[in-house]
């Protein structure tokens, strides 16, 4: 059974129909790739999957637990964490409070302090200092750090890569592909190559629709596809 | 291995200077004038003119870092927070000078509280009903009208001992006249109206459809909260509360009249601070949490609440302005009073002689004190506890606090509630030094308003700086008014007249927002 399912999910924003009726699934341990051109509704998806921007009709199930109707908070609290496009991060919190605001339980931050650092040892020597001094690369590690604190059961990240330096982004490639060990994670990417070595399977959204999905290996070959929908090969 | 190099610290500060040219160019003017006070009065005016300003910031202070606090974090601009330093004072009044209405209040009050911490086990019901949106809106207003209209009833059969307005010997300003003269008596205690029972029944059922009404409102679709053993706590408290009262409130009112007025006091705060709290909480999630949407709509439902509270008071107290004597530890007079320099402020006097001048206890040294005190605990809350972690960071983006899993409304109801009772707090420190009035709340938030857009509207550190600025200022023309301000061109001293107090604090707000828009702690966005 998928560890997170959506199906024909609808979601206004005032009065505009963002999501026209999106399906996809999300199977434990896998790395799922969100593709779409600009504007699709790529990152809508993911707010409507924790609820900050409600559905308005529609199933969201994780674990089988229906999601709608819960409060951003109470889906989080279930396990998903949550790393938004341009890096936001607490710029009056220093690195070391950015990571401990995450907690959902006393001592997760001690827990898995090691392993984050580990992961971006950049961060380590960048403790003490506020969110402000970090550069955007730092912010995007902070950020996809700090959804590493609690523990998650499914990471949801938006355009990790988006601005950052070539060397960056393969660093970045690397500590996603290391989480993913045991973690499940929904990738919005634009930058198809990056998707491409890192997920399993892709769900592409066109105009608010899933309109595709399958498994990465197929789409790589399927030129018609990725100019048809990506606009890019 | 590099080191990175370390600025010289002439190197810093010149940079420092460079990237605040405003602000550094606003502290250096006010700095002169503050400082040219030196020259141009007497030392002890000139120290008492300082302390009376920093009296003032405290107070200013008090009241702006809730307001900062608040729309900081939750972009409410509570315009009702001067009536509730108001409220706090005339509520903190009547536990000092008359405890034993307070007394008999709380009975009612704890009574109601009980019934009302119920709600989170009404919410299921409530969503169970699944009544369409017209049909729980009547069945709300009605169940809350029906229930108000039967708790007031039922309010007024409970013995209340009270003063008349209309007879001098029995009205609020005779009770802080007796008390001041020390020949105050114990008042005789009221007497149940009709039969206590059905007071009580009535009282509860009321409340019970007041916060029925409010659910079937509010959780018509919503899932509610979930409930938990945790919400049982509070109604345990209350019940305990009312037996207690029922069992011991004589010879509790009793006690209360015969311990010192200071321990009073004391109690007063308390009761303001928690009052203020509770009731901070309950205007966010009953007035201000339907309308985050509609940030016009609550701006204008907190002016209104505002001139309520108004109207509240006037009717329960009365019009006359009233006084509230300092209590026992800052009223002390006769032999070797006034004290003597800094040993002085331990004689227990009411008033010290200190630098040429005789600085009143209470006035001047216990406000200031108490502003010190605030400001320590509220930043070390702010920085160093995990809500203090959650308000800075709501305060840029709270969306993102709430998707890592905090419940961020919560928040937004603690951090209300404390800024409601630090209000209210404010107001009984301020009574005893300018007197209670239905309009004291109105002139302070004008200052406080004016102080948090002076240190940039959201920033903590920003109100305390701008109260104290506002205090210094308007006191220095105050005091000018009086000794006059010598002009080179002139032979005869400039001495502004009382109309242009308000407006040299305006004028400050103009000239800082015109140098710097964001305000001297602010952030540009």
């Amino acid at each position: 059974m998928a560890l997170l399912s959506l199906s024909e999910v609808n979601t206004f924003i005032d009065q505009y129909h963002i999501l026209e009726g999106v399906d996809l699934a999300v199977g434990e341990g896998e790395i799922v790739a969100l593709l779409g051109r600009n504007g699709a509704g790529k990152t809508t998806t993911l707010k409507t999957i924790l609820g900050l921007t409600p559905a308005a009709s529609g199933t969201i199930e994780f674990r089988g637990q229906s999601l709608t109707n819960r409060r951003p908070y109470e889906i989080a609290a279930g396990g998903i964490g949550y790393v938004p496009e341009h890096r936001a991060i607490f710029r009056d919190l220093t690195v070391e409070e950015n990571l401990r605001i995450a907690e959902r339980e006393k001592g997760d931050y001690a827990k898995r302090k090691d392993m984050i650092l580990s992961l971006f040892p950049d961060l380590a020597r960048l403790i003490e200092l506020p969110g402000t001094k970090l550069s955007g690369g730092q912010q995007q590690m902070l950020a996809v750090g700090r959804a590493l604190v609690p523990d998650n059961d499914l990471l949801l990240i938006d355009e990790p890569s988006e601005g950052l330096a070539p060397i960056l982004i393969q660093q970045m490639m690397e500590a996603i592909k290391e989480l993913s060990s045991d973690t499940t994670v929904l990738l919005v990417e634009q930058n198809f190559i990056v998707a491409s070595r890192l997920a399993s399977t892709y769900v592409i959204i066109e105009e608010g629709k899933s309109v595709h999905a399958g498994a990465m290996a197929d789409l790589v070959d399927d030129d018609e596809t990725i100019m048809r929908f990506l606009g890019a090969a | 291995m590099t080191t990175t190099t370390r600025p010289t610290v002439s190197r810093r500060i010149s940079n420092a200077l460079k990237q605040n040219r405003g602000r550094a160019a606003i502290i250096a003017a006010l700095a002169f004038i503050f400082l040219s006070g030196l020259f141009t009065m007497d030392t002890g005016d000139w120290v008492i003119t300082v302390l009376r300003g920093l009296a003032v910031g405290a107070i200013t202070f008090l009241v702006a870092s809730g307001l900062s606090l608040i729309f900081g974090l939750m972009d409410v601009l509570n315009l009702a927070h001067g009536e509730l330093f108001m409220l706090g004072a005339y509520v903190g009044w009547t536990v000092y000078v008359r405890p034993d209405t307070f007394m008999d209040m709380a009975l009612p009050v704890a009574l109601a509280l009980a019934v009302a911490f119920c709600a989170p086990f009404l919410a299921p019901i409530a969503g169970r009903l699944s009544l369409s949106v017209g049909a729980s809106r009547v069945v709300g207003v009605v169940l809350g009208v029906i229930g108000f209209l039967g708790a007031v009833w039922a309010f007024r059969r409970f013995p209340l001992s009270i003063w008349d307005l209309e007879q001098f010997d029995k009205t609020p300003t005779s009770d802080s006249i007796a008390l001041q003269q020390g020949v105050q008596t114990v008042p005789e205690p009221a007497a149940w109206t009709g039969s206590a029972v059905v007071a009580i029944v009535v009282l509860i059922l009321g409340v019970l459809a007041i916060v029925a009404g409010f659910a079937v409102v509010r959780y018509r679709t919503r899932v509610p909260e979930p409930t938990n053993a945790r919400n049982l706590i509070p109604i345990a408290a209350a019940v305990g509360a009312v037996v207690v009262l029922l069992a011991f409130g004589d010879p509790m009112t009793d006690w209360l009249y015969s311990i010192s007025t200071t321990y009073r006091f004391f109690l007063a705060l308390v009761v303001a601070l928690a009052g203020g709290f509770a009731l901070g909480a309950l205007i966010e999630i009953a007035l201000i949490r339907p309308l985050y949407d509609r940030p016009i709509y609550q701006l204008m439902m907190t002016l209104g609440l505002g001139f309520i509270v108004i109207e509240l008071v006037r009717e329960v107290w009365g019009r006359p302005e009233f006084s509230m004597p300092k209590p026992a530890l800052f009223a002390g007079t006769g032999d070797g009073c006034p004290g003597e320099g800094l040993g002085g402020l331990f004689s227990g006097c009411s008033t010290v002689k200190f630098l040429d001048t005789r600085v009143r206890m209470y006035n001047e040294v216990f406000i200031i004190t108490v502003g010190v005190i605030v400001l320590v605990i509220i930043t070390l809350l702010i920085k160093r506890t995990r809500i203090g972690m959650i308000i800075r960071a709501g305060v840029q983006d709270r969306e993102m606090v709430e998707a890592l899993g905090v419940n961020v409304r919560r928040v937004f109801t603690m951090v209300f509630a404390l800024g409601v009772g630090l209000a209210a707090f404010g107001g009984v420190i301020a009574g005893p030094a300018l007197g209670l009035s239905p309009e004291m709340g109105s002139r302070v938030l004008l200052l406080a308003l004016i102080a948090m857009a002076v240190g940039g509207l959201t920033s903590f550190p920003g109100a305390a700086a701008g109260a104290v600025l506002v205090g210094l200022l308007q006191q220095f023309v105050i005091k000018a008014g009086s000794t006059g301000i010598p002009l080179p061109w002139s032979d005869q001293p400039f001495q502004p007249s009382p109309s242009l107090v308000p407006v040299s604090v305006i004028l400050l707000m103009i000239v800082v927002l015109l140098v710097v828009p964001e305000g001297l702690y602010g952030r540009e966005e």
